[in-house]
């Protein structure tokens, strides 16, 4: 999940498409477009239509082809559970089931691995709480670097014998693990929090502020979303 | 199990919806509460918050299954309720910008986690009281977990039990009878977990853990007090 996301965060950075340029702000409403248009449509081939749509968006962003199916294919094995739950002999029923999360999290891919995380979480934090739009920054940089330890630690913990263990151990010493990052966590606060003050913290992250900058790139976004809102309206009442 | 995140477009409106303003309405309460923290405590929530992210991606080996923790009573107790509501839609929200779990049910999701996670610490303290504190840790963390775990499974039936083609109650009843063996190994684990983890910050670090009014005759925590 985090050398997914570690990808994701470099096609967002590194890429050079016409939805990299887009602004962060177009590109954040249709995606939340395109999921409340996947999760509300009662016809079949307006999801269908939008599913394409979206495989469309993540083709032309030219995200890794591996990279977006370990993304976007996550929500099928939970969707099983569901499938199989509400069975009633139909296909129809299963592939309304499927194409749904398929639909936003392709779209959520999409958004992603085009917009580098500040943009992306600068208009967030500006709507959420202080605490939260700070903390959502703070978690997404902390992230690598505590996925980086962990990848040592537990090495290090298999080199030494620590995984053939009794279960009753192996979790007890995992414990011990994941309480050194809990240490490691308290001082790296510690340091971070200096670093601010050294910097001129004003009392709130706010992210870069070209999360709203347009240019003829969102002119794409935009008829993205015409053609998703044409679609709805065509293919609503349809099977 | 608890942190399976629920996808996009699976559960009805009537169920995700509610979800999510309840989510959007605890997240502005929990912001109020933790109105006062300082900077630096917020830098440690964004740390245990990527940690509890770094714990859903580690694979701890169980015999046939590979489970995959969520550290969701240890954070609780470090970080008190209204930070660990906060840390559950971050990391909520995190992973339904990648795909696992989705965006309109943040909210929903981070009740999941959040619930179990927010009642992590007054059991802690309660416990701390006669136990000691790994003892405690691992008492907490149980109980977080199994209101996460019976949340989910919770959210989980309802979603099975809604909607124009609802199983029967044979289906239901097989998918309980899976889920709650796995219900159990998640209780079993993530303490066995945090007992680990409360004895070694117990060695190093006594001070992060938190202390009941009349340890610290303010009732601060330790660990809030050095941040």
């Amino acid at each position: 999940m985090i050398s997914t996301l570690a990808r994701i965060d470099y096609a967002a950075s590194a890429g050079r498409t016409p939805w990299h340029a887009a602004s962060a702000l177009s590109k954040l409403a249709l995606a939340s477009l395109l999921v409340l248009l996947a999760v509300f449509a009662p016809s079949l081939s307006l999801l269908a239509a939008l599913y394409a749509l979206a495989w469309l968006l993540v083709l032309s962003s030219r995200l890794p082809w591996r990279l977006t199916l370990a993304a976007a294919g996550y929500p099928v094995a939970f969707t099983l559970l569901f499938i199989i739950g509400r069975w009633d002999g139909t296909a129809a029923t299963p592939l309304r089931l499927l194409l749904r999360p398929l639909t936003a999290s392709l779209a959520a891919v999409w958004l992603v691995g085009t917009t580098p995380y500040p943009d992306l979480f600068a208009p967030l934090s500006r709507v959420l709480p202080r605490s939260v739009g700070d903390g959502l920054f703070l978690t997404y940089r902390a992230l690598f670097e505590l996925i980086g330890r962990a990848e040592r630690l537990w090495r290090a913990l298999r080199l030494r014998g620590g995984a053939s263990r009794p279960p009753r151990r192996r979790l007890t010493l995992a414990g011990e693990g994941f309480a050194t990052l809990v240490l490691y966590s308290f001082e790296r606060s510690q340091r971070l929090y200096a670093a601010m003050l050294l910097r001129g913290h004003s009392g709130r992250i706010c992210g870069c502020r070209h999360y709203a900058e347009w240019s003829r790139a969102d002119l794409l976004v935009v008829l993205a979303g015409l053609a998703a809102v044409a679609a709805a309206a065509f293919l609503w009442r349809a099977p | 199990m608890s942190h399976l995140h629920i996808p996009d477009g699976v559960l009805p409106v009537a169920v995700w919806l509610p979800g999510l303003a309840a989510g959007l309405l605890l997240l502005v309460w929990s912001a109020r509460l933790a109105r006062g923290a300082s900077r630096q405590q917020v830098a440690y929530q964004g740390a245990l918050g990527a940690l509890v992210l770094v714990a859903m991606a580690v694979e701890v080996p169980l015999g046939p299954l590979e489970y995959h923790l969520t550290l969701v009573g240890p954070v609780g107790v470090l970080l008190g309720p209204a930070a660990t509501f906060q840390v559950a839609f971050i990391a909520s929200a995190i992973l339904a910008l990648v795909g696992h779990g989705g965006l309109t049910v943040v909210g929903l999701n981070a009740l999941v986690l959040g619930a179990g996670g927010a009642l992590a610490r007054p059991m802690y303290l309660a416990l701390a009281r006669r136990a000691q504190p790994p003892a405690a840790m691992a008492g907490a963390t149980a109980v977080a977990q199994a209101v996460s775990g019976a949340l989910w499974l919770a959210t989980v039936m309802l979603g099975l039990g809604s909607g124009g083609a609802a199983p029967g109650a044979g289906r239901l009843g097989l998918f309980a009878a899976v889920a709650f063996p796995l219900w159990l190994v998640g209780i079993a684990t993530e303490s066995a977990v945090a007992w680990g983890t409360a004895r070694f910050i117990l060695r190093v670090r006594p001070d992060l853990l938190p202390r009941g009014p009349a340890a610290t005759g303010s009732g601060e925590n330790a660990g809030e007090s050095a941040a």
